[in-house]
């Protein structure tokens, strides 16, 4: 191609304007995001000092642990209460400062980070893995059934799609999980036992995943559980997915590449799938806002030692700085796949993000 | 085949649609021809058939529609119907080129303008790389599109609805084809800019001697650009003429009313005439003129009697109970009658129809086989 470098520059400096102008404005969401995580957990039903010391410690260490937390300060020797806004701003000050404190509760004593550090793998191994199950099986059915509407396999993707839509995921993972570990009775093949053993509900490990039998155990053992977490978007997909390329198929312009002589495969692979992705990409990111709130039911009925546990663990036992740690990196991670979105966008559509 | 033949013969073509309310014949028995270097207007309204029977031509009918075997569309002699994709995709961009209404929409937003011209390039011509790029911005400096080599690298969004068409020309041209079709190309376009089109449309003809079929809905277009004209009625051809004739003394009442519609033609009147009723949606094998419930100069045989195609005049045809002029009408009306039962009852017509013998063929035929005193060549 004899393309002009700078025009070349030109188009792409302008896509990456864009990202940056997201970015900046992605700036006061942070803050909104921090400000309402101070509002869930300074003004929710949870007493922190209550929370540390727990039912059966010492009450008269309260105001000394309230002077720890910043909640009250001493002054002439009495104690006081630290106005509001002052702990909003020293909130806000360690937030951004990245200083995100201990636990309190669920692991006394142990930095913030190293408590998600030691359970983030195993969510983001089983959102990985269910992300994979929803795309990976969800849009290429969805495809397939809108390239073939009204056939019999469209109607049974397209019913099973809504069918497994439908089952509520808290529901389908207990069904999973007894089905599973009853499975040598039923068909008579044992789940635990086949191929590699795994059990049905715990943590895989995620260690030696190089080598290919903890590899295969490690995605075994997640299966399950990313299968009943990946359903509701799977379902989802395959419906838009479907709809997009019914869609996109009686566009003009489908009708003339093929009035030009482009053959009918080349046809479907570049003219209809690459225009059916532009409505899929708002659906599979807004997938990730289910996973992150299914992972917490998912997790706790395949006894998944991951993030989404913790959440509700720590939320359950007053752990507040671990609860508003998480609040803030899920409304980070909100915020980072809405940006991956646009990003997306400006690469599928190239009607985006252009300035006349 | 000798070079007077048509490029486009199109014989007897019947694309139906199976629909919950019934077959609808979208085309019913077209008769046309194109020859090198000339253009044939179809005209007709909304629901006449016009863009089926662009589709049709290069087998772009998708179920539930489809073309009838019985059918013939002949390019350069060779059949087309019948074939499958893989059979078309030969013609479709490389002998026949389309183009088609709202040319933005005809474009793929995701792809530039060069990527969709070097496409036709590449299937058709083989071009690759800085060739494919070269020849592409030679296209689109021949549809007079300015910047060439710059606008190759931008998207249809950042194109005007006029460059856009010239865009879309550029991409039906790529592979040289002989026959361009044309479906309502200037429609939806403001009128310098349409008639930049037209203008563009008759120099890159003139240039490369292309056949051109022009469908349009606008008689003003039809008469700038029309060498011969066609009246698509209902899936029917009703009328065929050449422009100059057709303008000055239409033979068919649908043609009249079409003609007494035009503002430019009528100065004077202060309401212009307007047909009343739209076209109807044929699900029945003809039994009658299906223009009859609009037609001012109907009469009872009209509505029981379908009339076939009958040469009125120099390389002109109608198919109307009025014809032959020169009969009395009971004697006009009967030959109608035979030349319908005529037409079903013997094979022989589709033989020497699908001889393609040139445009007044089909209609020689007919009349032959449906009434044999009568001739042809004496018709007024």
């Amino acid at each position: 191609m004899s393309a002009d470098p700078s025009e070349r520059r030109a188009v792409i400096s302008s896509r990456w304007s864009y990202v940056l102008r997201r970015l900046v404005l992605a700036v006061p969401v942070v803050v909104l995001a921090a400000s309402l995580t101070f509002v869930a957990v300074r003004l929710g039903p949870t007493d922190p000092v209550g929370a540390i010391i727990g039912p059966t410690g010492d009450p008269g260490r309260y105001h000394e642990v309230a002077v720890q937390l910043g909640i009250e300060r001493r002054v002439d020797g009495r104690y006081v209460a630290v106005p509001l806004w002052e702990q909003y701003v020293e909130f806000m000050t360690d937030l951004f400062t990245l200083q995100l404190g201990q636990s309190w509760v669920i692991s006394p004593e142990t930095s913030v980070y190293a408590v998600i550090a030691s359970r983030a793998p195993q969510t983001l191994w089983l959102a990985f893995w269910s992300a994979l199950v929803a795309v990976g099986i969800g849009v290429p059915l969805g495809f397939y059934a809108g390239l073939h509407p009204n056939t019999p396999a469209d109607y049974v993707a397209s019913v099973g799609g809504i069918v497994w839509r439908a089952m509520p995921n808290f529901w389908l993972a207990i069904v999973v999980v007894t089905l599973l570990s009853q499975s040598g009775r039923l068909v008579g093949i044992d789940w635990a036992a086949l191929l590699v053993p795994t059990d049905v509900v715990t943590s895989p490990s995620l260690t030696h995943l190089h080598r290919p039998e903890r590899l295969a155990a490690a995605i075994k053992g997640i299966l399950p559980a990313a299968l009943v977490l990946g359903s509701a978007s799977m379902g989802n997909e395959m419906r838009i997915a479907r709809t997009a390329v019914l869609e996109t198929r009686t566009e003009r312009y489908v009708e003339a590449a093929r009035a030009k002589g482009v053959p009918r495969e080349l046809v479907v692979w570049k003219h209809v799938f690459r225009n059916a992705l532009v409505p899929l990409v708002p659906v599979v990111t807004g997938e990730f806002f289910l996973l992150v709130g299914g992972a917490v039911l998912v997790e706790t009925v395949f006894a998944i030692n991951g993030i989404g546990r913790l959440f509700f663990e720590a939320a359950v036992q007053g752990d507040l700085p671990l609860v508003g740690s998480l609040l803030f990196l899920f409304a980070l991670l909100t915020i980072g796949v809405n940006i991956l979105q646009d990003v997306l966008y400006t690469l599928i559509d190239p009607r985006v993000g252009y300035e006349r | 085949m000798s070079a007077d033949d048509p490029l486009l013969s199109v014989r007897d073509l019947r694309t139906v649609f199976e629909t919950d309310g019934g077959t609808v014949r979208a085309l019913d028995g077209v008769d046309l021809d194109v020859r090198a270097g000339e253009t044939v207007a179809v005209v007709g309204e909304s629901g006449s058939g016009k863009s089926t029977l662009v589709r049709s031509i290069t087998g772009l009918v998708d179920p539930p529609g489809r073309i009838e075997p019985s059918s013939s569309v002949r390019f350069r002699g060779e059949e087309l119907v019948g074939r499958d994709d893989r059979g078309y995709e030969a013609v479709r961009g490389g002998h026949i080129g389309t183009v088609f209404q709202d040319a933005a929409a005809s474009l793929n937003p995701v792809y530039t303008v060069g990527n969709q011209i070097e496409e036709a390039l590449w299937h058709h011509r083989g071009l690759t790389g800085a060739a494919a790029t070269e020849a592409a911005a030679d296209l689109l400096g021949a549809v007079s599109v300015p910047d060439p080599r710059r606008r190759l690298r931008d998207y249809p969004h950042q194109f005007s609805g006029g460059m856009c068409q010239r865009v879309a020309i550029a991409v039906a041209l790529a592979a040289r084809p002989d026959l361009l079709l044309c479906d309502e190309p200037t429609t939806g376009l403001d009128a310098p800019t349409q008639a930049g089109i037209l203008d563009l449309l008759a120099d890159l003809q003139a240039d490369r001697d292309l056949g051109v079929l022009f469908v349009t809905h606008d008689m003003g277009v039809v008469a700038e650009v029309a060498d011969r004209v066609a009246v698509l009625y209902a899936g029917e051809v009703v009328e065929r003429a050449p422009v100059e004739a057709l303008f000055a003394d239409p033979a068919h009442p649908y043609t009249r009313g079409l003609l007494a519609s035009i503002p430019a033609r009528n100065p004077d009147a202060d309401r212009l005439p307007a047909l009343d009723g739209s076209v109807p949606t044929p699900t029945d094998p003809p039994s009658c003129c299906r223009f009859a419930p609009r037609c001012p100069e109907a009469f009872d045989a009209c509505r029981a009697v379908h009339p076939e195609s009958i040469p009125v005049g120099d390389d002109r045809a109608a198919a109307c109970l009025l014809y032959p002029a020169d009969e009395p009408r009971e004697r006009a009306v009967e030959i109608h009658r035979d030349g319908h039962d005529g037409r079903n009852g013997g094979t022989g017509s589709d033989d020497s129809r699908e001889s393609g013998d040139g445009r007044a063929g089909s209609e020689d035929d007919r009349r032959g086989n449906g009434d044999g005193e009568s001739d042809a060549e004496g018709s007024p």
